[in-house]
């Protein structure tokens, strides 16, 4: 503890006491991890799959995200939707487009060196982020939800509707993605695919179509999370950088491949990004949550819940 | 093998590539005065300084270009884009590096202070006259005066002579915020809750060049007129932070009366909105006049109601305005774009008519002519309102090549009609060009001092 | 371990063959270009483009030995900084400045690659990208010593003149590119290659895999660390903004796009991306003035369009050339060669 209160002094350039943090900061600051934590791990959960399936590495991940907040942003002003409504709308746009991403795109480069892969997704990028802005400009837009401005009261503190529902979507999502996985059939191949996929073709599994799925949905969960983030921060064509890189953190932290894994990394990464504005001060946000991934990593080489093979 | 779709695709690229060296070095040199607009398009403030400078471009055109003597003739303005993405300091270099190697006569513009700071070193070696309207540091006119040893120190009067900053500085701003708190509200803490402690003020700010230099600033300004407040807290984080929620509760722990808030548009509508909303800080928030733009009143929705933001040009502020100019400029610019103009766009668009009027009285595109004719500038004031009502660049040390700004500070009422907040003028009383206050500054409802 | 290939046999031998000849008549384009050209923004397009090569050559490097890197601009930060500041702190010439700046780097490498020996390919980018973040945390937390929030201006090395410094950058080029050469071709390169293609065989004929993952990180981050000194005294200016993505991303573009683990790859990808970053924008204003009245939410369309055009090319041709420019260019000679080899008959 002598340890960490030097380094608390070193690299805090607080005015504010440390001594004065009480119990319910330190809740709050718990649960504001954890709500903002959830969108992360939607977004992740995608990456997940797509990974855990195609081995593929997507860095446009998070531009899939930035695409469903502005379609959920065109769908409820110019079609007057619930804004919730719009995310189910999104959802399936996204996941249209990730079909073709995946068709159009990664097919080619599957396969081979990963960093091809990589340049793949730096050039996704640049495409997204341009077709953005041309379509929809580059100021900053809000999704205005039918919950705007009310909230569970607790004392002082309010917590938004809207990130309560965002929180239940996330869940509900996520138990119908276990569902799916363990139950169904589609589910069933994706996992086969997802440990070795020569045996999977030997075993009559069509590769292709199950990749197409895969993407498909890892999309639309990535075009769900971004219609909920829209809903609660302001959003421009460029957000999808942040989200991708904290995905990717958030995966590794957890485990490549492992759903409880990405859940978990993301909770704790909301969490340790939010303790440390408490304890050390803003700046100190992005670097803790590495320092996190970096520790739990020399530990456990392939995460928290990560399998043991590549 | 080779095959015919790769070859294809070669061709295209080497097309491509040919066309871009050809465009650069083959282009028509058809008689005309270039500018380079240096701005940073992948962010909406180089968007609004490039809407700015084609409409400035288009009325001077529209009305026969620049006289320019020596040749007697008038000549059209050329634009010249020099894009800094987002102000990324290595792509300013290469950028002003690409377009004074094009001849431009002029650079206008320069968004980020350290983007500015990197790419003007070129103009400054070349001698290109560069009216800065988009960085806020001092330096860029200053840096010549900085100790010896001080790294950003450049030791080249006749280059940085050819530097003017058309654009409040940190401290202009800093200046108004600080002795707002002291002058404004320090008295309306003591007549409504008969408060005589020194004001309580905690600030957030960014953690850039900017955020660090404004709040800098503004603490040299409270101490050095000795003023009444008290610093209770100071967050910082990084510059991609979107939820604030964490450093709200710090400051909400340090009960403050008023809080600072340092950052751009989105970034402080969601500071205000998670301060009120989320966290139950209930005080009055102050934001810097670069959230004077539209996206912020959208972004902000009911949650900026009585709070308030200080500024330089207020282009929601009326009609009818606090300054007869900005209902010509904010009709046109709103007729012409389908938008109403935000602040970063103002100072460009002067700086034009600046330009403009520099050349015809030096009679010459020579620079160093131009450079002294700006510099012995008496316009009337454009845009930005000065203290003297003219446009003029001072030649003192410790305001090298600035102008003498005013600044204000709004207050944001909600208009349920529009669903957005409108600001209204409330401090100070008076300017050069008469009374510039528009209503009494009054606490929200829910109003709670620090202690 | 390296003094066998310095034999004269040995190195007619390598310069006369193709890839020699290719790199002597690169080396003397390289040399007169500047010469022909007489234009000074071109003497800095090409300035960049040799500092890059260096700097993607480093990243190459490291990646034969499969480890893709996606935090390298730490390196370039780190020694861009320390040449800096032991310039204008303790007035260290920058000409030894930039050897300190190799020297620094590799340090910091060899502590970075002791953590990430044991790592998966994926887990090894992530934790050198979470190094870029902390590295750029920590430079700006101690801007009070590092001035790297607002940058400074960086002393010129040795000359402020660009054409003797591009010469000195050619040479330090030459140096550094003959050097990763000879190592990609010893028997350390040819350990790289094995524990690249596949760890766990590579262990098993004997290679110490831990021991050699990390020669090949000291040896990349020396170097990145070399050209980010040089590339801080070329620009005349460093901030805190050299620790960004983008110039973690460069070096891999251009590495994949010239062809990975080749020599000739990264400094094809350097002419290639720098060539784009810098002449590219000037088409913007045709582009505006063509394309405008399509896209009414944006001002000016040139940029954007531009980097669409960008992101559209950067995905097709990684499509049809996975292997890299330096495939093509290959196919094309055995092709000529074949061609002219026909007609003889």
């Amino acid at each position: 503890m002598f340890i960490t209160e030097i380094l608390c002094r070193i690299l805090a350039k607080h005015t504010v006491d440390t001594q004065m943090i009480d119990s319910t900061t330190l809740i709050l600051t718990l649960m504001w991890g954890a709500a903002i934590g959830c969108i992360y791990v939607l977004l992740a959960t995608g990456l997940n799959l797509i990974f855990g399936v195609m081995k593929l590495v997507n860095f446009a991940h998070g531009e899939l995200l930035m695409i469903g907040a502005f379609v959920s942003f065109s769908v409820s002003t110019s079609l007057g939707l619930d804004a919730y409504i719009a995310v189910f709308i999104s959802m399936g746009v996204v996941g249209l487009i990730g079909v073709a991403v995946e068709r159009l795109a990664f097919r080619r480069v599957l396969g081979a060196d990963k960093l091809n892969e990589i340049f793949v997704s730096l050039g996704l990028i640049l495409i997204f982020d341009n077709i953005a802005v041309l379509i929809w400009g580059e100021k900053s837009k809000r999704i205005i939800s039918p919950f705007e401005n009310m909230g569970l009261q607790l004392g002082d503190v309010t917590i938004s509707f809207d990130w309560l529902i965002a929180m239940v979507f996330v869940i509900a999502i996520l138990i119908g993605l276990v569902f799916l996985i363990k139950k169904t059939k589609v589910g069933m191949a994706m996992r086969a695919t997802s440990q070795k996929s020569q045996a999977s073709m030997l075993m009559g599994i069509n590769i292709e179509h199950i990749y197409i799925i895969t993407f498909a949905l890892g999309a639309a969960l990535a075009g769900a999370a971004g219609s909920l983030y829209g809903i609660i921060f302001p959003f421009n064509p460029y957000i999808g950088a942040l989200p991708t890189i904290k995905a990717f953190a958030i995966i590794i932290l957890g485990g490549l491949g492992s759903i409880p894994g990405a859940i978990i990394g993301g909770l704790l990464y909301g969490i340790a990004e939010q303790s440390a504005v408490i304890f050390l001060g803003g700046i100190w946000r992005d670097a803790v949550a590495f320092s996190l991934l970096i520790i739990v990593l020399i530990l456990r080489p392939t995460g928290l819940f990560g399998e043991k093979s590549d | 093998m080779v095959n015919n779709k790769l070859l294809a695709a070669v061709i295209i690229v080497i097309i491509v590539i040919a066309g871009s060296v050809a465009v650069w070095q083959l282009m028509p040199t058809e008689e005309s005065i270039k500018i380079g607009l240096v701005a940073p398009y992948q962010i909406p403030v180089g968007q609004d300084m490039d809407r700015a400078a084609k409409m400035a471009v288009e009325e001077i055109n529209a009305a026969g270009g620049v006289y320019v003597s020596s040749l007697d003739k008038s000549l059209p303005i050329e634009l010249v884009f020099a894009d800094t993405e987002n102000a990324n300091p290595d792509v300013a270099i290469t950028a002003v590096t690409r377009v004074v190697d094009q001849d431009v006569d002029l650079l206008i513009g320069g968004f980020g202070s350290s983007a500015t700071l990197a790419g003007q070193v070129y103009a400054i070696e070349k001698r290109v006259p560069y009216i800065i309207t988009g960085a806020s540091t001092h330096l860029v006119t200053r840096r010549g005066f900085l100790p010896e040893g001080n790294p950003t120190r450049i030791d080249d009067a006749e280059g940085m002579s050819y530097m003017f900053h058309y654009c409040t500085t940190t401290y202009h701003y800093s200046e108004t915020v600080a002795y707002f708190f002291a002058e404004a509200m320090k008295p309306l803490l003591e007549s409504e809750y008969g408060l005589t402690r020194d004001l309580r003020l905690a600030v957030l700010y960014r953690d850039d060049a900017f955020g660090q230099g404004v709040w800098e600033a503004t603490k040299h300004f409270i101490e050095d007129g000795n003023l009444p407040i008290d610093i209770v807290a100071e967050e910082n984080y990084p510059t991609s932070t979107t939820t604030f929620q964490a450093e709200l509760t710090q400051v909400k722990a340090a009960k403050p009366d008023a809080v600072y808030v340092v950052d751009f548009t989105t970034n402080t509508a969601t500071i205000y909105r998670q301060g009120q909303n989320d966290v139950g800080l209930n005080t009055i928030y102050i934001a810097v006049e670069c959230c004077e733009e539209p996206e912020f009143y959208t972004a902000l929705g009911e949650w900026g109601d009585y709070q308030l933001l200080e500024s330089k040009f207020a282009s929601y502020a009326g009609p009818p305005f606090y300054l007869p100019m900005m209902d010509e400029y904010v009709a046109d610019y709103s007729e012409k774009y389908g938008q109403v103009p935000g602040m970063m766009g103002a100072d460009t668009y002067d700086a034009f008519y600046i330009a403009k009027d520099a050349i015809e009285r030096a009679g010459t595109l020579e620079k160093s002519a131009v450079r002294d004719a700006i510099e012995s500038c008496n316009l009337d004031q454009m845009l930005l309102i000065t203290e003297s009502g003219k446009i003029e660049f001072s030649t003192d040390e410790d305001s090298y090549h600035e102008i003498a700004p005013f600044t204000f500070v709004e207050q944001l009422i909600y208009d349920e009609t529009l669903g957005e907040c409108r600001p209204f003028v409330i401090w100070p009383e008076n300017c050069f060009a008469g009374t510039v206050k528009q209503a009494d500054f009054v606490l929200p409802e829910n109003y709670a001092p620090g202690s | 371990m390296f003094t066998k290939e310095f034999t004269k046999e040995n190195i007619l031998k390598h310069l006369q063959s193709t890839n020699g000849k290719l790199a002597l008549v690169t080396i003397v384009v390289a040399l007169l270009l500047p010469l022909v050209l007489n234009d000074n923004f071109m003497l800095q397009v090409l300035t960049l483009i040799v500092i890059f090569s260096i700097y993607a050559s480093s990243w190459n490097l490291l990646a034969s030995s499969g480890q893709g890197s996606l935090g390298h601009a730490a390196f370039l930060g780190i020694g861009g900084f320390t040449s800096s500041l032991l310039a204008i702190n303790l007035g260290v010439p920058p000409i030894i400045g930039i050897f300190i700046a190799g020297i620094v780097s590799a340090g910091i490498g060899l502590l970075i690659g002791i953590t990430c020996v044991r790592l998966k390919a994926w887990f090894l980018a992530m934790v050198t990208f979470g190094f870029s973040v902390i590295a750029e945390t920590l430079f700006s937390h101690f801007d009070d010593y590092t001035h790297a929030v607002l940058g400074f201006r960086t002393p010129a090395l040795l000359f402020s003149d660009r054409l003797p410094f591009y010469y000195f950058a050619v040479l330090i080029c030459i140096i550094s590119v003959t050097l990763i050469y000879v190592i990609m071709k010893s028997k350390m390169g040819l350990a790289f290659r094995a524990i690249h293609q596949n760890s766990v065989e590579a262990s098993m004929i004997g290679i110490n895999t831990a021991k050699y993952k990390l020669y090949a990180f000291v040896l990349s981050t020396f170097f990145a660390g070399l050209s980010g000194a040089i590339y801080a005294h070329f620009m005349r200016y460093i901030s805190v903004a050299v620790f960004t993505a983008d110039y973690s991303f460069k070096p891999l573009m251009m590495s994949v796009i010239g062809g990975l683990g080749t020599i000739g790859g990264p400094i094809i990808g350097s002419v290639i991306m720098v060539f784009i970053d810098s002449m590219l924008p000037n088409i913007d204003g045709v582009l505006q003035l063509a394309l405008s009245p399509l896209f009414p939410a944006v001002s000016n369309v040139g940029p954007s369009i531009r980097l669409l055009g960008l992101g559209v090319f950067l995905v097709i041709i990684v499509i049809f050339l996975p292997k890299g420019v330096t495939s093509l260019l290959r196919k094309t000679y055995q092709y000529l060669r074949t061609e002219l080899e026909g007609e003889k008959q």
